[in-house]
């Protein structure tokens, strides 16, 4: 994933919206993210799980193990009501964020 | 076992994290590949995208482990939270028995952790100077000439012990010192000490002010100087730093104080609190030599040195001094005694059984709490039997009955505690002075550890063999759904609990019942003197004023004619030392003259000044000769009344009265003519040995320290005034000191034994309660169970009186075996007791009868209401029920 380093907390939020799609194995989140970025992040794959796990550590996650398309045993997470009410929340403060960023990026004068 | 439990827990976590990993790794080559790369490169390039697989692996699977163990501690802790609510949901549900638990255990506790507050002071915590195993009492070893007890040194002897050994650092003499201070406020008399100039030193004193009593001070000729107590410099000089430098006067003489103790000096000493003290300055041969031991001594040992390397020591200076001086050291050696030892060990057979007997409580009581845990066992079993039908495990339920068992305890520990707190401040107040001078008696961290810890291990006792038993009789209740046969083996559980606990009351039943005995036996014992109607006061004509023994003969003399006078007081005399003081003067090896060599001879014969009325004012019974006269005095012939114990042993089979005794072995001893016997009397108290004693004239032996014996007209305080007005007008500069009856001298002598004997009896009486409550307990119990076959019985026309039969017999089945066994270990423990017993031996009748008739009673009246419950059941609707 060569590109953009990332934002703290942006990693998590791009998982919880990777699984606000439905549950999904690790690597299958990753592969959305890689795609929905079009690889512009530059992020080891790796560095997923721990952020997954971590996720799941605060209950935002549940865990269930099922099978794959192409009939594996996986680990598939899935939002708990606690972190789709995270994700919402996430999401209000990035989108602030990045309008406010963006705001005060793109101002050409040096005063009021 | 947690160990195991973690070491499981992360190779799943590690596991689970692995398969995730590798199944990513494979999905994404599986994805290059796709894209047209070869397998391998695809591989690859997938860990290559991954990044440090092993280092994501490790962090994911701690962050994993984490939160499950995380989440387990959740689970106890709501577990934990569940089972309190139930349990105390159990308890509110059950007052009496929660009230009854919580009682059992706070007594039991209260009462271990009073009595281990006084164990931890005495026994356990070691002597407050540095390096406390390094010291020891030095003692002379007279048991060649038949004394047993320990005896003091004779200064030539200790200086040569002291200059003479290898093993030790450093070795100090030291004796009493009782001066009278006068000056500002009212005279009063000290209690002090002479003290070698290497005394403080070595036991590591520090002075609050000033400096202390220094081997300089030790030389013949330094400057008179004293150093006060920390409590003398408070009480007489409001901890006035100024006293340093000033001039005070004691007995007539002036001296300088240069300091002042610190707050926490001990001396090492039972018998007195020092309250000053000053050099011992005794010249390296004092009047009377090796023949008078006057001096005690305390040696530090070097680092390392054994007592018994010291002891072979100071035996090869001893063996050269017998050879030496053959008259006097011939049959002296050395006898060493740890300090810790020699100040606490007479108090130590009292305390450890104690310590036994609240053990004894506390385990009776943990024992009825089990038998009242398994009497619940059956009505609980329905509760337990549906949980675990809902799908409890065994072990969580086991966990929830000890749980409510933690709960009880943690209550009674609490509640145990304060009363500990408060028993202690009691006890503190009840031990002898002579252990609390020397170390202080309180409740410390290490007695509340105490205390938690045999509230765990009560907890353990009483509530893991009922939790396991409950649930185990419950599930097979569930499954078989019949009662008879766990039942049974509750109930045999629950009889052979009872004999136990019957046996430990037995126990502690004869205990106190022997410790009563020799009480008893104490106040019984015929004196020889005088119990009641006198007093005693002390009083010192200071060598300052009054040079010589005529001076002294002389003041002793006007007081008493005042005394006489004065209509308040019936009847005064005057002794050097009178019964009940423990020590005083003795003659060592007097010799009977012209009386065949006896080797049996008493080492020592101990001397009482006495005014020619003193024995008979004391009630002491002239069994033949004479009493003393006015005419027996100074210049007259000297003459003696031996105690008829003396008598015996100086003169065996003769008649004393005329016969010479030389009072010493030196050549120039006095020689006393024997005039009167009289009956031996108990010296040192009812339950002391006998003494040799000899009675000589006051005026012919005239003593400095007195104390004068009045017998009121009235009443003592009309006597204590007119003895303290008659003092002043003889000597206002002379203290007065308390006029105690010699009712409270002998009752301080059996304080103790008296304080044995209640708190004994009243751990018994305790353990008797409970046991009775135990077998209450089982007959009510076992009457529930058997209420079937005694409907049939009664049914089949069997008397009322003939089912109380049966239940009383097996009431007394159990009661009888517990008497058994209780008496058997009674009889094997009773040489523990046998130091603390007066006239009485572990094998005492009485006590072996009272033992068994308070426990039949006790048996009786428990098993009264379950039996009376029996005999009116109801046939019909016993026999319907089921």
């Amino acid at each position: 994933m060569a590109g953009s380093d990332l934002f703290t907390g942006s990693l998590d939020l791009l998982l919880l919206k990777a699984l606000s799609w439905g549950p999904m194995h690790g690597y299958a989140a990753a592969r959305w993210i890689r795609v929905s970025t079009k690889e512009g992040l530059n992020v080891r794959e790796g560095a997923l799980y721990p952020a997954l796990h971590r996720l799941q550590a605060k209950g935002l996650l549940a865990e269930e193990w099922g099978i794959t398309d192409t009939n594996r045993e996986a680990k598939f997470y899935r939002l708990t009501p606690a972190g789709r009410k995270q994700f919402a929340v996430e999401l209000e403060r990035w989108r602030d964020y990045s309008r406010i960023m963006n705001m005060a990026l793109a101002t050409t004068r040096s005063g009021p | 076992m947690r160990r195991a439990f973690r070491i499981e827990t992360r190779s799943r976590s590690k596991k689970d994290v692995e398969r995730e990993i590798a199944l990513h790794l494979e999905l994404r080559a599986k994805e290059f590949e796709a894209g047209g790369m070869s397998p391998e490169a695809a591989r690859e390039a997938a860990l290559e995208a991954f990044g440090d697989r092993m280092e994501i692996e490790s962090e994911v699977t701690e962050i994993h482990e984490r939160a499950v163990q995380r989440q387990r501690s959740q689970e106890w802790m709501g577990e934990l939270r569940q089972d309190l609510r139930i349990g105390f949901r159990m308890l509110r549900r059950s007052p009496a028995f929660a009230i009854v638990a919580v009682l059992t255990l706070a007594i039991g506790i209260g009462a271990n952790t009073a009595i281990f507050s006084v164990v931890r002071s005495v026994l356990l915590r070691p002597l407050p100077y540095p390096h406390p195993e390094q010291l020891v009492q030095v003692w002379t070893d007279h048991r060649a000439l038949g004394r047993a007890e320990p005896e003091w040194l004779a200064p030539p002897d200790f200086i040569d012990l002291r200059d003479g050994n290898r093993t030790f650092s450093a070795m100090t003499s030291y004796s009493g010192w009782g001066p009278d201070l006068t000056g500002s406020g009212d005279p009063e008399s000290l209690t002090g000490m002479l003290v070698g100039g290497n005394f403080f030193s070595l036991l590591g004193a520090t002075p609050a002010l000033g400096r202390l009593v220094g081997p300089a001070d030790d030389d013949v000729g330094a400057p008179p100087v004293v150093v006060l107590s920390n409590a003398l410099w408070t009480r007489r000089f409001g901890s006035d730093s100024s006293v340093l430098g000033r001039q005070i006067t004691l007995s007539g003489n002036s001296w300088t104080v240069v300091g002042v103790l610190s707050p926490g000096f001990r001396a090492p000493i039972q018998a007195f609190t020092p309250e000053i003290f000053r050099a011992i300055r005794r010249p390296s041969n004092s009047t009377c030599g090796r023949g008078c031991v006057t001096v005690r001594a305390i040696g530090r040992m070097k680092p390392g040195i054994s007592v018994g390397a010291a002891q072979a020591d100071l035996d090869v200076i001893h063996a050269r001094l017998a050879q030496e001086f053959p008259q006097t050291n011939a049959k002296v050696g050395a006898w060493l005694v740890p300090l810790h030892e020699q100040l606490t060990g007479p108090s130590r057979p009292a305390i450890v059984t104690l310590s036994i007997a609240v053990g004894l409580v506390l385990l009776i009581g943990c024992v009825n709490l089990a038998n009242l845990l398994l009497g619940r066992a059956a009505t609980r079993a329905p509760e337990i039997g549906l949980r675990a039908a809902l799908g409890a495990r065994r072990g969580r339920l086991v966990r929830q009955l000890l749980t409510e068992s933690a709960l009880l305890a943690t209550v009674g520990g609490v509640v145990g505690v304060g009363l500990g707190i408060a028993g202690s401040r009691v006890l503190a107040t009840l031990v002898p002075d002579d252990v609390r001078r020397v170390q202080d008696i309180g409740v410390d961290v290490t007695v509340l550890l105490f205390a938690a810890a045999i509230t765990i291990l009560s907890a353990a006792l009483f509530g893991v063999f009922p939790a396991l038993h409950s649930v185990r009789s419950a599930l097979a209740h569930a499954v078989r759904s019949g009662r008879e046969g766990t039942s049974q083996s509750t109930s045999n559980t629950r009889r052979v609990l009872v004999v136990v606990q019957l046996a430990m009351a037995v126990m502690l039943l004869v205990g106190a019942g022997l410790l009563m005995r020799s009480f008893a036996n104490m106040l019984r014992v015929d004196l020889g003197y005088r119990a009641d109607g006198v007093a005693l006061t002390a009083v010192t004509f200071p060598g300052a004023r009054y040079q010589d023994a005529q001076a002294v003969t002389v003041g002793m003399e006007n007081l008493l004619a005042r005394l006489r006078q004065n209509p308040a007081i019936r009847t005064t005399e005057i002794t050097d030392l009178p019964v009940l003081s423990i020590g005083g003067d003795q003659d060592i090896a007097p010799i009977p003259l012209g009386e065949p060599a006896n080797p049996n001879l008493p080492p020592s014969l101990w001397i009482r000044s006495v005014t020619p009325g003193y024995l008979k004012a004391m009630h002491m019974r002239l069994i033949a000769g004479r009493q003393f006269t006015a005419d027996d005095r100074q210049g007259t012939d000297l003459v003696g009344i031996l105690n008829e114990y003396a008598a015996e042993r100086y003169f065996p089979g003769k008649d004393p009265i005329g016969r010479v005794l030389l009072r010493g072995s030196a050549p120039n001893a006095p020689r006393v003519t024997i005039v009167g016997i009289v009956a031996t009397g108990r010296a040192d108290g009812a339950n002391a040995p006998l003494k040799p004693e000899i009675f000589v004239p006051f005026t012919q032996r005239p003593a400095r320290g007195v104390f004068v014996v009045i017998e009121p007209s009235r009443d003592l305080a009309a006597a204590t005034r007119a003895f303290a007005q008659s003092l002043k007008e003889v000597d206002p500069l002379i203290p007065v000191s308390a006029m105690l009856p010699i009712e409270e001298r002998i009752g301080s002598s059996v304080a103790l034994p008296r304080l044995y004997a209640t708190l004994v009896a009243i751990f018994a009486g305790a353990a008797l309660l409970l046991a009775a409550l135990g077998v209450y307990g089982v007959m009510a119990y076992s009457v529930t169970q058997r209420q079937r076959e005694i409907g049939v019985r009664l049914a089949l026309g069997a008397a009322p009186s003939e089912i109380r039969r049966m239940i009383f017999l097996q009431g007394g089945r159990l009661a009888a075996i517990g008497l058994l066994v209780g008496l058997t270990l009674s009889i094997l423990l009773g040489q523990f007791l046998s130091k603390l017993l007066f006239g009485v031996t572990p094998f005492d009748l009485p006590t072996l009868v009272m033992v068994p008739t308070v426990l039949g009673v006790a048996t009786v009246t428990a098993s009264w209401l379950p039996a009376r419950r029996a005999m009116r059941l109801d046939p019909v609707a016993v026999i319907r029920q089921d």
